[in-house]
């Protein structure tokens, strides 16, 4: 497998040195940044395939990072937080984010993610538009508006099914509530919140069809969803 | 509370070109005292016939005072000394400065000297009258002054009026032959009446003494003259006089004290009402609406208050236009306590009567001092809390410092044997310095994150995160954080949805402690089960273990902040005691229970609740077969 280029901005040197023992060990290609211009530099003109970027950097918000590079890549980015507010990983989502990891994070969490999005990258680029999503089981033919898990059509409500379409459509990713019920609802109040909750819970349940041990979706508590790529 | 009284010093404010003086002295009468001060004018009618010049200097007498520290404010009333004693009894001043100027002395009908006076209203005050430096700075008297002792026309008339009616009655005594002494009584009697039906004291004394001119000129041989031939005259004159002076006196001081009972009984009525109404306001802003109505009822007129946190309130008659702006105002008032200034009051229309301006600053002072009363207790509360919250973080910081430093030891001398003599270790040894340092940092991790939700919880209600969570979606997300090689996790969840308000953060900490500590006291093998139900409108949801259960005299101690479980477990020093009491915290905010009950045949249960929310869903799920 071709391994991914990672673009690491962090400015405390303890984790930078972690985190880049931890890539040199697994054989991924890596560069180094500790403030958010230098970030910025590299990520225009080195061109790396994942960022994986602290939100904590002394020149920078975060969030305003992801903001200038969304507007011109679509490469994932990992947030990584000292901060256990919700709220900070929630904006970072919101403004682009992919995936986020909290401080202090285990080196097996690192990789795992790292995997995840790698998996993505290879569903971004190696499916077109196409009217069949699949992903193991799970088969969505959007144009006949229809699921299968196997050979066994999904009996869903108008809301599950359109709730799965979000997650399958941003596969991968972890998506914030309010991105989620905006979406589905065009609103996010309390109650939107609620009903996800529930739609939720049954679309999982449906999904799960007596396999517990395959979990298609995610709870990020506090934060969201996300559907596995398997 | 406060146990030391502070001065509270009052200095009168006047025109007087020595009051600047007399401020001064206060100044450093207050300063020297460590106390507040407070300047005070009384306004009366002469003050409306003050000339420009006068009227300056009392500006600058008043921008003097404030710049001396003091805080200026004005009352109405042409009695003065009553009003001042009343104003220093509702600001609670100690001690009044006059001016000598302020000491009226040498004229003849003088009423008793100011100071004679507020010693007599107010027995408690301390008074202190500053010399002026020369007799020179005399105030021009005002024509205006004379008109307190002049008599009214109305009053003349009645007078005069009086005095024809007894002398025709006195005619008729005479033409029917009775006695002159019917006649006497008669006149003292139309001097009773003078002096009940006029404002002025002077009438009866003009009345007294025309009644026994007329008696003598009418009534006694020989008429129509002023002598008299009987020898007796002159003394029947002099009683005549003295009999009717004194009627004159206790009639006049008889419908003095009428008037002013009638005007306690008021006054005393609204106060009552106000004390009432204020004992039972709920906070600050009750009491501000308090005041407002009552004067509102009081008055009768526009008003505004003005408070010090920058909120207003506003009443109106029925009927009257609403006045924006406090330029307009025909007065205002400062609304203080203690040398406290908590706003101000704008009163539109006309200028206040004296008595209802005395009741207007019963009325602020006592409100004054309740919501002073108020903030005192607000602040002896939240002192208390703080203590509280003191007292617990030092406990806390002790006992983390002493508890961090077992792991840390642990890491940093694991560490740097590693360092040291990793080549001289064979796999296994570094393998096992490494587990350990790996463990001690992981259990460093979950310290941090129960400290870090302590801070949180410490600061309330406020700071928590609510959503709308599914218990059981919360459960499962926390067992995936929980590594348990050695004991079976089992789960149990209720078909119900059950949805739930909680901060999912805290609550999914609530669990892993849980579920870690059942991991902790059981032996290795030994299950746990994690198990939601509905329970009418709550969720109960129980972490069970088969270990070996926990002696009921502990089982009350348990959730106590630093107990640390019996100190036979080898693994005592990793729990703080601070788990468990941080759980029941996070349970009480959310307002649940936490319970710990015995399990059959023998182990623990733990077992919470949480209020179910009511949600009204946007959408109805709708099934559609497909």
């Amino acid at each position: 497998m071709n391994k991914l280029r990672i673009l690491v901005v962090e400015d405390d040197p303890a984790i930078r040195n972690l985190m880049a023992t931890t890539l040199k060990s697994h054989d991924y290609r890596f560069m180094t940044a500790s403030t958010g211009a230098s970030a910025l530099m590299q990520a225009a003109t080195a061109q790396p395939d994942v960022m994986l970027l602290d939100l904590g950097l002394p020149d920078m918000d975060g969030v305003a990072i992801i903001r200038k590079v969304r507007t011109w890549s679509q490469m994932p980015i990992i947030v990584i937080s000292a901060r256990a507010e919700d709220t900070d990983k929630i904006d970072a989502l919101d403004a682009g984010a992919d995936d986020y990891l909290t401080k202090p994070f285990s080196v097996e969490e690192l990789l795992a993610r790292l995997r995840v999005t790698q998996r993505r990258l290879h569903f971004m680029q190696a499916s077109s538009p196409s009217p069949i999503f699949s992903n193991g089981q799970l088969k969505i033919d959007y144009a006949a508006g229809c699921a299968w898990l196997g050979e066994q059509e999904l009996h869903l409500t108008p809301m599950e099914y359109k709730l799965l379409c979000v997650m399958a459509q941003n596969v991968g990713k972890v998506l914030t509530l309010s991105f989620i019920t905006q979406k589905v609802w065009g609103s996010s109040t309390e109650s939107d919140i609620a009903s996800l909750r529930v739609f939720m819970a049954t679309l999982r349940k449906k999904l799960s069809a007596g396999k517990e041990d395959v979990q298609y979706i995610q709870t990020h508590i506090g934060v969201g969803y996300r559907m596995q790529k398997l | 509370m406060r146990n030391i009284i502070r001065e509270h010093i009052l200095v009168c404010l006047s025109s007087a070109p020595s009051n600047a003086n007399t401020i001064r002295a206060a100044a450093k009468l207050s300063r020297a005292f460590g106390g507040t001060m407070t300047a005070l004018y009384v306004q009366t009618k002469r003050s409306d016939q003050m000339g420009a010049e006068d009227r300056q200097r009392l500006q600058r007498h008043a921008r003097l005072a404030e710049k001396l520290g003091a805080s200026v404010s004005t009352v109405t009333g042409d009695d003065v000394a009553f009003q001042i004693a009343e104003f220093a009894r509702i600001s609670k001043a100690t001690k009044v400065v006059l001016g000598r100027s302020a000491v009226p002395k040498g004229r003849l009908f003088a009423p008793k000297p100011l100071t004679e006076q507020l010693v007599e209203l107010a027995p408690y005050l301390d008074v202190y009258i500053i010399p002026d430096s020369a007799g020179k700075n005399k105030r021009k008297q005002n024509p205006a002054t004379k008109q307190r002792i002049l008599p009214s026309i109305r009053d003349m008339l009645i007078t005069i009026g009086i005095l024809a009616l007894s002398t025709v009655i006195g005619f008729a005594f005479h033409r029917l032959r009775f006695t002159e002494a019917n006649t006497i009584t008669v006149y003292i009697l139309g001097v009773l009446l003078t002096a009940l039906f006029t404002k002025n004291y002077v009438c009866s004394v003009i009345s007294s003494l025309a009644g026994v001119l007329l008696f003598n000129f009418f009534f006694t041989e020989p008429r129509l003259s002023f002598q008299a031939y009987e020898s007796g005259y002159p003394v029947t004159f002099a009683i005549m006089l003295f009999a009717s002076l004194l009627t004159g006196t206790l009639a006049n001081r008889l419908a003095v004290h009428v008037k002013r009972s009638t005007q306690t009984a008021w006054r005393t009525q609204v106060l009552l009402e106000t004390t009432q109404q204020l004992g039972q306001a709920e906070d600050e802003t009750d009491i501000l609406e308090v005041i407002a109505d009552q004067l509102l009822k009081l008055l009768n007129r526009p008003i505004l208050l003005q408070c010090a946190n920058g909120t207003s309130i506003r009443r109106f008659p029925d009927g009257e236009p609403i006045e924006d702006s406090t330029d307009t105002a025909s007065q205002r008032f400062a609304f203080q306590s203690g040398g406290k200034q908590f706003g101000e009051v704008f009163i539109y229309g006309n200028a206040l009567e004296p008595l209802e301006s005395g009741i207007l600053h019963s009325i602020l002072g006592e409100g004054a001092l309740a919501i002073e009363s108020r903030q005192n207790a607000r602040q002896k509360e939240e002192a208390a809390v703080l203590a509280k919250n003191e007292q617990l973080r030092a406990n806390l910081l002790r006992s983390i410092s002493h508890d961090l430093r077992t792991p840390l030891t642990s890491i940093s001398g694991n560490a740097e044997n590693l360092l040291a003599s990793a080549d001289a270790m064979d796999e296994s040894d570094k393998r096992s310095l490494l587990t350990d340092i790996y463990e001690d940092s992981i259990w460093l991790i979950r310290l941090v994150e129960n400290l870090l939700s302590i801070t949180k919880i410490d600061e309330g209600q406020a700071r928590l995160n609510m959503t709308t969570e599914l218990v059981d979606e919360v459960i499962a997300e926390s067992l995936r954080h929980i590594r348990a090689k050695t004991h079976t996790l089992e789960t149990d969840f209720a078909d119900e949805i059950l949805l739930t308000q909680m901060d999912a953060r805290l609550i999914s900490q609530v669990i892993i402690n849980l579920v870690d500590n059942a991991v902790k006291y059981t032996p290795e093998g030994s299950k746990i089960r994690i198990s939601t139900q509905k329970q009418g409108k709550e969720v109960l949801v129980r972490v069970a273990d088969n270990g070996p259960g926990i002696p009921d005299e502990i089982k009350s101690k348990v959730f106590d902040l630093f107990y640390t479980g019996s100190g036979k477990n080898a693994d005592c020093r990793r729990s703080m005691g601070l788990g468990l009491h941080l759980c029941r915290s996070i349970i009480h905010l959310h307002g649940g229970e936490i319970t710990l009950t015995d399990n059959t045949p023998h182990g623990c249960v733990f077992a919470f609740t949480l209020p179910i929310s009511e949600v009204t869903f946007h959408e109805q799920i709708t099934h559609t077969g497909g």
